[in-house]
Parts: structure tokens; C-alpha cells; sequence
């Protein structure tokens, strides 16, 4: 028997609310599971505001400055007197190709991997958020995963981080695996990815070709999306080099695969070719696909679940000429899916098209960012943008090409606006890569209850 | 309305949908949009230990948390009766009582599944008080075990949350309508050995994911006792 609540009112009040409370808990259930600023894991807790710090994953540079990869914050609060200024900076040793990185999702500690070391740097940005700490270095990633290398970011999962990687310490080719840490560091798993002879029941596994790059979650279709990139022998070799290999050139992935999220088992496996890389998943309740770029051939791909509920991959659109060679690199979703920034590293330029129709994207504009340009974090509110410069440290352009900075922007729907400069060579900083957004006012304390007062 | 009116409000939402889900099949809807796994097709990797603690439970009696995560596979969610964000605690507790009920209707549920909610915030959340609210969440008489636990202190409270990853702040506003508690939502899938096996948070707390892995994690002990 449950406890009877006295008063007949009370009950049915209760009852009238439990309606309104029951349509309301549904909205809200669907609003937690969309989080973070239009890149990040849906499982963050969201900045929907004004971001106040930028951290700059970034490369060292032999001797630029210490010459270390180094986790760099700089202030974007609107009004502060170090608006656009760098507020703090933390070496970590040595140079380990700095690339990618994530929050966990309680957003307490930000996770930077190394992909030529395989070292992941997991810093403290919740104590001070203005000034991140190095607290932690995961150095014995191939040792401990059973052979993955190449961890290219941290992806925020319940409890855990999910590291797609984009390597193998057998051959340093593009056979790679997906690795689960828990929150505290404490290795979980590696999923390898499917191949041909180790399809492991997936749909269309004559094409897997076991590369990797991406993963990103779905939470509420259990869709787990990876694209895939290529092997440590490549990202590590010099680029006017690899471009003249043709055998080196034979090994980018030219594959998607779509995972059951919970069991980590791969379902089917798309022919994506020409290295299919960052993957954004839409956030409408109803909008039940992803974009890609493909870096190699300069196409917008969509992976998207047809009316009869199964997952399919097609082309939709050029990015820049018809002949290709812009290289998109990053891409950036709105919050209202409407919008979709397509950084080109090739010509420096980001390109905006309007994704209204999935099927059907249509470029509406068009900026020069740089001589170079890689990566582009946007707000929630699709207000202000963000950009970084380097690649890869074999990759970046040569000479006066070699430009090295982060550039913030407004947007106001039809053009990018600059903001502010930073020039990270005369700042002897190094070669700036991912960014991520930090607050003051989002994360709660581990034991804050417990320990205050 | 009152922040405990609203709590209440929100628990009675829960109640209801326990009630009205308890003999039927759990549905797919728009936020768990797909089909759960076949228990026993997955296997669930080891997260890390599940840690010991010194805790009261509802009779006010001492009880070690050790002595709630081994011996069954345990449901354990982190929670405060004060909360009443639809999509945290009262949550939790909706899909806990889910379980519970399902359990009533199967034996082996019954029997070898244990629900533990342990309170974060031992000064409002008494004994007493858990006991009351144990009353209004769970049906009496049959289905698994289920223990409503809280801490003596906050000195005992914080290694347990510190162990579990388990994130509280006090908002800035304590009349604040969603509770007085920031949090993030943590329920722990702990094997029969007291071994994390799934962590679930928003998005992934899918009561047929839970119930699909407490069956995968029977199946397995049935396979080693064959070996």
C-alpha cells in the first residue's frame, strides 16, 4: 500500500498536475538529451550562454617559445578587459602532435590526446576554469588498449570517455579501434573497428576497410556513427611527401560505420570514399541524421534513416568547385540545424551552406578565414565563431602560408564579422588546433555537499 | 507552490507511471526510439570496483554500502527526495520503480536483482524521511529487494560520491524550483562480485536497456558455473 495523502484536494490537484507535469517531464527529458554547444557530446552539460574562455589545444613549435604542445585559455567574455587576450597557459612535455580533445560529462576535466605520442593530457578546468591544470597523463595508451594508437579526442559518455583512435602499434597503418576510459582514467574496453575478415556481424562488411577517425552518439535512436581517416605512417609524414606516394596515398578510409551505441556491436558499414571526418549529428527530436565532409573529394555527405527506418549514405552536395582540392577539414552544425560552416583548408576559406533540406544543402556564403584554416567551434546560440589554423605539424602550409592563429567572428545570419586576433607565432605559442568552450558557472563540485560547511 | 509541493507533484508523476507501466511491456518511445538488445548478444566490460561506504538505512540502522553491491546484481542511484527536475531524481526513481514492479512478475528478477537509492543530502533526507518516501515509491510485498539508504554525516557522504564520480553542488538559489541540489544523474549497474559494469545517466537510463543488462550479466554467470 503507498501512503495516502490526507486531503481529497491535495489528490486531486496532484492528479491534474501529474498530466501537465507528465507533458512537461517528456519536453524536458528531450531538452537534457540534446546538450552542449552544436559539436560537443550530447551527455555535456550544455553552456546555452555566453562561453568565457576559448582552450586552445595547440601544438608546440621547436623553438617557438618552450616548444611544448600546451593547453592555451583565452578570455571571450564580452566587455572583460582581457577580451581576446590569452589568460593563461600550461606546457605539458614535449611535442606529441596535439589534436583533438573533449570534456567528461560532468565537464570537470577536459581530456587532450597526442596523436603521434598516443599520450592523453586530462586537465582540471573545474577548479579554476580560467586556469586549467594539467592533472593527470595517460601515458601507456598502446600498452594498456591492446594496441590502439592515435587517440584522436575525448567524447563524453555517462561515466566515461570514448576515445576514437586512428592507429595500430602493430603497423602504424589505419586498422584502429574505439577505447573506453572511465572518468577516473581507468581503462574500459577497445573496440576494434570491422574489416572484411573480421566483420563481426555487419551489415555491408565487404567495404570495412577498419579505419577510423570520428565517433558520435545518437542517444535517442542507440546510433553510434564513426567515419575514418588514415594511419599513423601518413598523419606523420611530410605532406608534399605523402601527396607524392601513390602507394601511401591508397591507404585513407573510405568508410562510415554505424554501431548499436549500447552494445558497441558495428550493424552496418557505408561506402564513404575520399576520408570521411568530423560527423555532426543533427539536434531536432526528429531529424534523424549526421553531415560528414570528405576531406580527399570535397563532398557533403549525409547519413541519415530513410522512411522505412534503415540508415543509408549518400552525397549531397560539392564543397567548392566541382574539381575539388579545398580539403574540408571541420564542420560545424547550428543548434537549429539550419546551418552548417564548412572550414576548407586547402583555400582558407569557410564556406556556409543552408542544410534546411538535408537532402539538398545549398552554399550561401562564403569567407576567407586565412592562408590556412582547420578548425571552427560555434556557440550555442550560433552567434559567435571561432577558428584555428593548423592541421597537422607536417601538414600546416610552408612559409608566409604558415599562419597560425585563432580568429573570432560574429555572425548575424548572412556574414562573418571579425572579432578579435590572435597571432599564436607572435605570441610564441605554437600551432593552434582544437578548441573547446569553458565557464565559471556550469559543473558541480565531485563532494562540494559533503565537504562544505 | 512550495519546492516540496513541486517534488511531491513530480514524485506523484512518477507514481502514476510506474502504476500504469508496472504489468505491461516497457514501450519504446520518442526518446529511447529504438529496440533494446537480446540479453546475453553483448557482453558489459568491468568500469572499476564499486566502493565501500558507511551508511544508515531506513530503520536507522549502520549498514556498509559493501554490504548493498555484493551478493545480487544491484541497481544503485544516487538521489535526494527534494529534487524535483522531472529528468533527474524523480526520474530515477520512476525507472528504479519500473524494475521494482517488473520484478514482481519474475521470479528470477526477484530474486537475484537488488535496488538501492542512496540519498546525497543526509541533513534533509533522514531516516525517517527515506522511510516515508520509500512508502510512496515502490509497491509493498513482492519484487526484489529495494533499500532506501542515507549517511550519518557529510564526512562519510563525500568518499562515496568522490568513489562513484558522483557530482553535487548546492545551488546559488536553494528556493530554486527544479531542488536545492545541482547534480549530475548517476545509476550504477554493479554485478554479484561488486564489480561496475554500466554507468547510466540522461539519455542512456532506458529501463529495457537495464533490465537487458541485468539478464546479459545472469546469462554470463550461468555460462562460467558451466565452465
Amino acid at each position: 500500500m503507498k501512503t495516502p495523502i490526507n486531503s481529497q484536494l491535495e489528490i486531486a490537484a496532484i492528479w491534474h498536475v501529474v498530466v501537465l507535469v507528465a507533458a512537461f517531464a517528456l519536453t524536458f527529458t528531450s531538452g537534457l538529451a540534446r546538450a552542449d554547444e552544436t559539436c560537443s557530446s550530447p551527455y555535456l552539460a550544455r553552456i546555452d550562454g555566453q562561453e568565457e574562455f576559448v582552450y586552445v589545444w595547440t601544438l608546440g613549435v621547436e623553438g617557438m617559445g618552450d616548444g611544448a604542445d600546451k593547453l592555451v585559455t583565452v578570455d571571450v567574455k564580452p566587455g572583460s578587459p582581457t577580451y581576446g587576450k590569452v589568460v593563461s597557459s600550461e606546457s605539458v612535455e614535449g611535442r606529441n602532435e596535439a589534436h583533438h580533445g573533449g570534456f567528461t560529462d560532468d565537464r570537470r576535466q577536459l581530456w587532450l590526446a597526442g596523436l603521434e605520442s598516443s599520450r592523453i593530457f586530462i586537465f582540471d578546468v573545474h577548479t579554476d576554469p580560467a586556469k586549467p591544470k594539467l592533472t593527470k597523463t595517460i601515458d601507456n595508451f598502446a600498452e594498456t588498449t591492446g594496441g590502439a594508437i592515435g587517440p584522436h579526442g575525448a567524447y563524453a559518455l555517462p561515466g566515461r570517455v570514448l576515445i576514437p583512435c586512428l592507429s595500430n602499434a602493430k603497423d602504424k597503418g589505419g586498422r584502429t579501434g574505439l577505447v573506453e576510459y572511465g572518468n577516473d582514467a581507468n581503462y574500459i574496453a577497445t573496440h576494434w573497428l570491422p574489416t572484411k575478415d573480421d566483420p563481426r556481424d555487419a551489415a555491408d562488411a565487404k567495404f570495412a576497410d577498419g579505419y577510423g577517425y570520428d565517433a558520435r552518439v545518437l542517444p535517442r535512436k542507440n546510433a553510434l556513427l564513426t567515419s575514418s581517416f588514415t594511419g599513423w605512417n601518413n598523419y606523420t609524414m611530410d605532406f608534399g611527401k605523402l601527396t607524392a606516394d601513390p602507394e601511401a596515398m591508397k591507404h585513407f578510409g573510405s568508410t562510415m560505420v554505424m554501431w548499436d551505441f549500447h552494445t558497441r556491436q558495428p550493424k552496418k558499414v557505408f561506402q564513404v570514399p575520399g576520408a570521411p571526418l568530423e560527423i555532426r549529428w543533427a539536434w531536432g527530436d526528429k531529424h534523424n541524421y549526421a553531415f560528414t565532409a570528405t576531406a580527399l573529394t570535397s563532398k557533403l555527405w549525409l547519413v541519415y534513416q530513410d522512411d522505412r527506418g534503415e540508415w543509408q549514405a549518400k552525397e549531397v552536395a560539392p564543397i567548392g568547385e566541382a574539381k575539388g582540392g579545398v580539403l574540408p577539414v571541420d564542420i560545424s552544425i547550428s543548434a537549429d540545424d539550419k546551418t552548417l560552416f564548412v572550414d576548407c583548408f586547402g583555400d582558407g576559406k569557410c564556406r556556409v551552406f543552408d542544410v534546411s533540406d538535408p537532402q539538398k544543402p545549398k552554399q550561401i556564403y562564403e569567407k576567407q578565414i586565412g592562408k590556412q584554416v582547420n578548425m571552427v567551434s560555434q556557440s550555442w546560440d550560433g552567434r559567435r565563431l571561432y577558428f584555428t589554423s593548423s592541421l597537422l605539424a607536417r601538414w600546416d602550409k610552408q612559409g608566409a602560408d604558415n599562419e597560425q592563429f585563432l580568429r573570432g567572428y560574429a555572425w548575424d545570419g548572412k556574414e562573418l564579422k571579425p572579432a578579435f586576433d590572435l597571432d599564436f607565432t607572435a605570441l610564441k605559442l605554437g600551432r593552434p588546433h582544437h578548441m573547446l568552450f569553458g565557464s565559471t558557472k556550469i559543473g558541480a563540485n565531485r563532494a562540494t555537499v559533503a565537504s562544505r560547511d | 507552490m512550495s519546492l516540496s509541493r513541486i517534488a511531491l507533484f513530480t514524485l506523484a508523476c512518477g507514481i502514476a507511471i510506474v502504476c500504469l507501466t508496472s504489468a505491461a511491456e516497457l514501450p519504446r518511445n520518442s526518446d529511447y526510439d529504438y529496440d533494446p538488445p537480446t540479453p546475453g548478444s553483448y557482453s558489459l566490460p568491468v568500469v572499476k570496483p564499486a566502493a565501500d561506504g558507511a551508511l544508515l538505512d531506513s530503520n536507522n540502522k549502520a549498514i556498509n554500502l559493501r554490504d548493498l553491491t555484493r551478493g545480487r546484481i544491484t541497481i544503485l542511484s544516487f538521489i535526494y527526495t527534494r529534487c524535483a527536475a522531472p529528468k533527474a531524481c524523480p526520474y530515477a526513481t520512476n525507472v528504479l520503480g519500473q524494475l521494482h514492479s517488473l520484478s514482481a512478475q519474475d521470479m528470477v528478477l526477484a530474486k537475484n536483482m537488488r535496488l538501492v537509492s542512496i540519498s546525497f543530502d543526509p541533513e534533509y533526507d533522514t531516516p525517517q524521511r527515506l522511510a516515508t518516501y520509500s512508502e510512496n515509491v515502490r509497491e509493498q510485498g513482492s519484487g526484489c529487494e529495494w533499500r532506501f539508504v542515507t549517511s550519518k554525516s557529510r564526512a562519510e557522504l563525500a568518499p562515496i560520491l568522490a568513489a562513484y564520480d558522483q557530482a553535487v553542488n548546492k545551488r546559488q538559489n536553494p528556493a530554486d524550483p527544479q531542488g536545492p541540489l545541482y547534480h549530475t544523474l548517476r545509476v550504477f549497474l554493479i554485478d554479484r562480485d561488486g564489480r561496475i559494469r554500466n554507468i547510466y545517466s540522461s539519455g542512456t537510463l532506458d529501463p529495457r536497456l537495464v533490465v537487458a543488462d541485468v539478464k546479459t550479466l545472469l546469462l554470463e554467470e550461468a555460462r562460467v558455473s558451466k565452465q
